[in-house]
């Protein structure tokens, strides 16, 4: 229909081939090197064709690196450990303490749920450090510096208002009619709650939930700030193994797919969730 | 004992009053019309009634037990929703099944429940389906029979049939009556269809401005409309209005100049009214005695006949009469009418309140 | 116990305002003491002497000059480049719903882990990128550890991390947008640079402004990919304010000084997001009028 088509088309084509090659070259990239030995990463110039190996993710999950000097023990599975413990206690924690506060911010309009709700959003786009470095002096005086406690408790600034933003816009969409029925065929108001508020706003936990997660699971100045060696997640823990290990490329490489590759999985599968959860998550919720 | 009592029941949002000191009584197995204009409130004393809201001052008593501070669910009522808020992720079934769950009913208790609604109101055929799966009138009969399943004491009913097509809510209005009688609840139905009040109701309350501006049969309220507002909701077409005079004996009035005979009460003589006339209280005769008329237009309107007339001082009215009547006149027949006196109401110019018993 | 229940149930959000409304607080007192954790016996409370001496020193006026231009080049590079994306990707269709799925890893990698990524792809030795470059006339590129591309660098970095969310929001904002005024535009045979221009870029613009916002309160705090990158060298070339409060706080102790910066951070934020949040209500109403 219109004359431009073919050469759009090409154009079209080439831009978008482009724009794949920006954002997926780095992750294929990091994918081969971490099925390289150091001296196939080291060889000039680079090459696509080298014998695989799986020595790098052998000597990560064994945390046991054998170089020619010697061997070296490595905590990188405690790291994961730790994220995988962080993220999902403290989402966990978030949703069973956010969620009815949502609720409560939707259906019952009171002046400190309003109050709470800006205090939160104000503080929202605040930078991190600001509460971080006050929140470290006052945690060694509690004594909760490096502890699981004190990095879930500070993983729910990021965990908290989210679920809580995004959770509410879910509620609010919905007709309190449905609750007012379910609590007058006989329902006390959390029955109501778990039966019905809770099922239909499921969308809404899902997408704030897997955020949530995500946010925590890809933190990095929170425990930088807060933990040490032992309960550092995956991001501070790369950092150090960096440092540590010095040459070890390939393992880095290994290391950082590994810790990827959570937050890709979800993505992938709930990518329409997530979609939703950002797009609302900013915009609306 | 009253099944049902509310007194100086008030609600107000800030300076934004909803009612302002509604009062009501209804005995067991009445049904009682809230009858209004839509914005006055109505779905609003429903909820109060239901406990989903809170009155700002006022009692509300059930059984002669007062629930005021009690919370819906143990209120014992049933409520259909205007917009049927059927919970979207349970069958037809489970809806229905849900009042009598709640009252940890066991299950053969909740099965029989179940399908005697469900055969009453005709739905037993869709009790799988998902709401999302059921049209418009099964929805309704759907909240209907959830409403219904624990035999509440009390049956709160938001316009139900506001949101369904013509030829069911047609038969509902026959089938509704019948089905309430049975369930032997105390009845407070919700609507702004005068009709539909007039055929359910024991006892209508219209409510107006925050305030029940008349409680009382469908006779008495069609019959003694209690402000010129009552009487122009109830009836179609509307009631006919003049602001006129009365003579000094109270037993003429005039009409652009020429005064008819009303036979009223002589104490209101001499003073401005509205004078009110139903159309069905015109009648037309050929002889001279009443106000002479040319008929403008005639429109059939269901089994009545409506013509539009204007009287030799320019005062334009409705007339309407049984289609079967012998002789409609044509468009431009000149004729003069009368007034049948039931169907002549006088109200106060500026209050607007009904002037005679 | 009616009236109770919406408070008992906001318990937790309460708590977590004063957990955060505490350190805050506290923030602005440690701002006004000279309180170097080096040197306690020096504490005391000196009002806005930390702020004031602001005024005077390089360093501070450096860090917000970096601040600006990081938070100010990767906003526009990726409200460009996300809209073109968006645009590329508007019509929905199996190649195009692949891609921006793709398009959702970077975003999903920890910046810091995004930050780790590049540098082994820029190291001078055996980088990718390295050879790359080296292949088009600029051998030896030190990337990152180089004053003249450090920036470039983890602009580069910041980009392929949130480029996607840009493209998202601004992909969700154009297949939103009502399609009468197009197709009546496609029918009178209007110009395609005239609909973009005229009718797709004034509707679009509350997104565009809501993902600018958004995106530039998010820069402007940036702290993990050039930490993670550089720890804000070589020199001071990288050090914005998330990263120089940190090196005051935690390398030269002085408590004070990093507080002040924060706050003033926080107030420059502030300032934004209240900005944001108006035009975010804006859109939030204009998205339940239109459902």
């Amino acid at each position: 229909m219109d004359h431009t088509s073919t050469f759009e088309r090409i154009l079209r084509g080439i831009l978008l081939a482009l724009v794949v090659l920006f954002f997926m070259f780095p992750i294929f990239w990091i994918l081969l090197m971490s099925f390289q030995t150091n001296e196939s990463i080291l060889r000039m110039p680079p090459s696509v064709f080298f014998t695989p190996t799986f020595d790098n993710y052998i000597a990560l999950v064994t945390g046991e690196m054998r170089t020619a000097a010697g061997s070296l023990q490595l905590n990188f599975m405690q790291n994961l450990w730790n994220s995988v413990l962080l993220s999902t206690t403290s989402v966990a924690v978030a949703l069973v303490l956010g969620v009815p506060a949502a609720y409560a911010f939707a259906r019952f309009k009171f002046r400190l749920g309003e109050d709470i709700a800006f205090t939160l959003l104000s503080f929202r786009f605040a930078p991190p450090l600001l509460v971080l470095l006050p929140l470290s002096l006052y945690f060694k005086s509690l004594g909760l510096t490096n502890t699981y406690i004190g990095l879930i408790w500070v993983y729910q600034l990021i965990c908290l208002p989210l679920i809580l933003w995004i959770v509410r816009g879910y509620f609010e969409d919905l007709s309190p009619d449905i609750e007012h029925a379910h609590r007058i065929a006989g329902y006390s108001w959390f029955q109501t709650f778990r039966k019905i508020a809770v099922p239909l706003a499921l969308p809404g936990i899902a997408a704030a939930g897997l955020l949530a997660f995500i946010f925590s699971w890809n933190n990095f100045v929170f425990a930088l700030v807060l933990a040490s060696a032992d309960k550092q997640p995956v991001t501070v823990g790369a950092l150090a193994f960096v440092t540590a290990s010095g040459i070890q490329y390939g393992q880095i490489a290994a290391a950082i797919v590994m810790s990827v590759i959570p937050t890709f999985v979800l993505a992938m599968f709930a990518q329409r969730y997530l979609v939703e959860g950002l797009s609302l998550g900013a915009v609306k919720g | 004992m009253s099944q049902l009592a509310f007194s100086n029941l008030s609600k107000a949002f800030g300076s934004f009053k909803v009612f302002d000191g509604l009062s009501l009584a209804a005995e067991a197995g009445e049904i009682v019309v809230i009858f209004g204009s839509s914005g006055t409130g109505k779905t609003f004393l429903l909820r109060l009634i239901a406990g989903v809201e809170e009155p700002t001052t006022g009692t509300i008593e059930i059984g002669g037990r007062d629930v005021t501070e009690i919370p819906p669910e143990q209120r014992n009522v049933g409520m259909a929703f205007q917009n049927f808020a059927l919970f979207p992720h349970m069958s037809a079934r489970e809806n229905i099944a849900s009042p009598l769950r709640a009252a940890h009913a066991d299950e053969a208790t909740v099965e029989s429940g179940v399908s005697r609604v469900a055969k009453l109101l005709k739905i037993d055929h869709v009790l799988g389906h998902a709401p999302r799966e059921l049209s418009n009138g099964q929805k309704q009969r759907t909240a209907l029979a959830r409403a219904l399943a624990a035999e509440p004491r009390i049956l709160l009913l938001d316009d139900p049939l506001r949101n369904v097509d013509a030829k069911l809510r047609f038969e509902m209005r026959l089938e509704l009556p019948r089905l309430l009688r049975q369930s032997g609840a105390t009845v407070l139905y919700v609507t702004q269809d005068y009709k539909e009040a007039m055929a359910l109701a024991d006892r209508i309350a219209v409510l107006a401005g925050g305030r029940f501006v008349q409680v009382g049969t469908p006779e008495e309220i069609y019959m003694a409309p209690s402000t010129l507002g009552v009487a122009k909701l109830f009836g179609d077409p509307s009631i006919n209005t003049l602001e006129t005079r009365l003579s000094a004996d109270g037993m003429w009035v005039a009409i652009r100049g020429k005064d008819i005979r009303i036979d009223k009460a002589a104490k209101l003589g001499g003073r401005e009214v509205i004078l009110g006339v139903r159309p069905e209280a015109v009648a037309l005769t050929q002889s001279q005695v009443g106000l002479p008329a040319t008929v403008m237009a005639v429109t059939p309107l269901n089994e009545r006949v409506v013509l539009l007339l204007e009287s030799d001082g320019g005062w334009e009215f409705l007339a309407s009469l049984p289609s079967a009547a012998a002789d409609i006149p044509e468009p431009n027949t000149r004729l003069s009418v009368t007034f049948a006196a039931e169907g002549v109401h006088l109200f106060d110019p500026t209050t607007g309140e009904r002037l005679h018993g | 116990m009616r009236k109770a229940l919406p408070y008992l149930l906001s318990l937790p959000a309460l708590l977590m305002c004063i957990g955060i409304l505490i350190p805050f607080f506290t923030a602005v007192y440690y701002s006004m003491l000279r309180y170097r954790l080096n040197l306690p016996a020096m504490k005391g409370f000196i009002w806005f002497d930390n702020y004031i001496n602001f005024f005077t020193d390089p360093k501070f006026w450096n860090t917000l000059k970096i601040s600006l231009i990081y938070a100010g080049l990767t906003v526009v590079l990726e409200l460009i480049l996300g809209l073109v994306i968006a645009l590329l990707l508007q019509k929905r269709s199996r190649v195009n719903n692949f891609v921006s799925i793709l398009l959702l890893l970077p975003l999903m990698t920890a910046p810091a882990l995004a930050a780790l990524m590049w540098k082994l792809m820029t190291n001078p030795n055996f980088g990718i990128l390295s050879y790359l470059v080296s292949l088009i006339g600029f051998p030896d590129m030190k990337w990152g550890s180089d004053p003249s591309t450090a920036l470039f660098t983890v602009v580069l970095v910041d980009m392929w991390v949130y480029t996607p969310f840009m493209m998202i929001l601004l992909l969700a904002g154009l297949r939103s947008l009502p399609t009468a005024p197009f197709e009546a535009a496609a029918l009178d045979g209007v110009p395609r640079s005239f609909v973009f221009f005229r009718i797709t870029l004034p509707m679009l613009m509350p997104y565009l402004l809501t993902a600018t916002l958004f995106r530039l309160l998010d820069s402007i705090q940036q702290f993990d990919i050039i930490y993670a990158m550089t720890q804000g060298g070589p020199g001071d070339k990288l050090l914005v304010f998330q990263v120089q409060a940190y090196l005051d706080f935690f390398q030269a102790t002085n408590v004070g000084r990093s507080a002040a910066l924060m706050i003033i951070l926080w107030a420059i934020t502030y300032f934004l997001s209240n900005i944001f949040i108006k035009q975010w209500l804006k859109l939030r109403e204009r998205a339940h009028g239109a459902a």
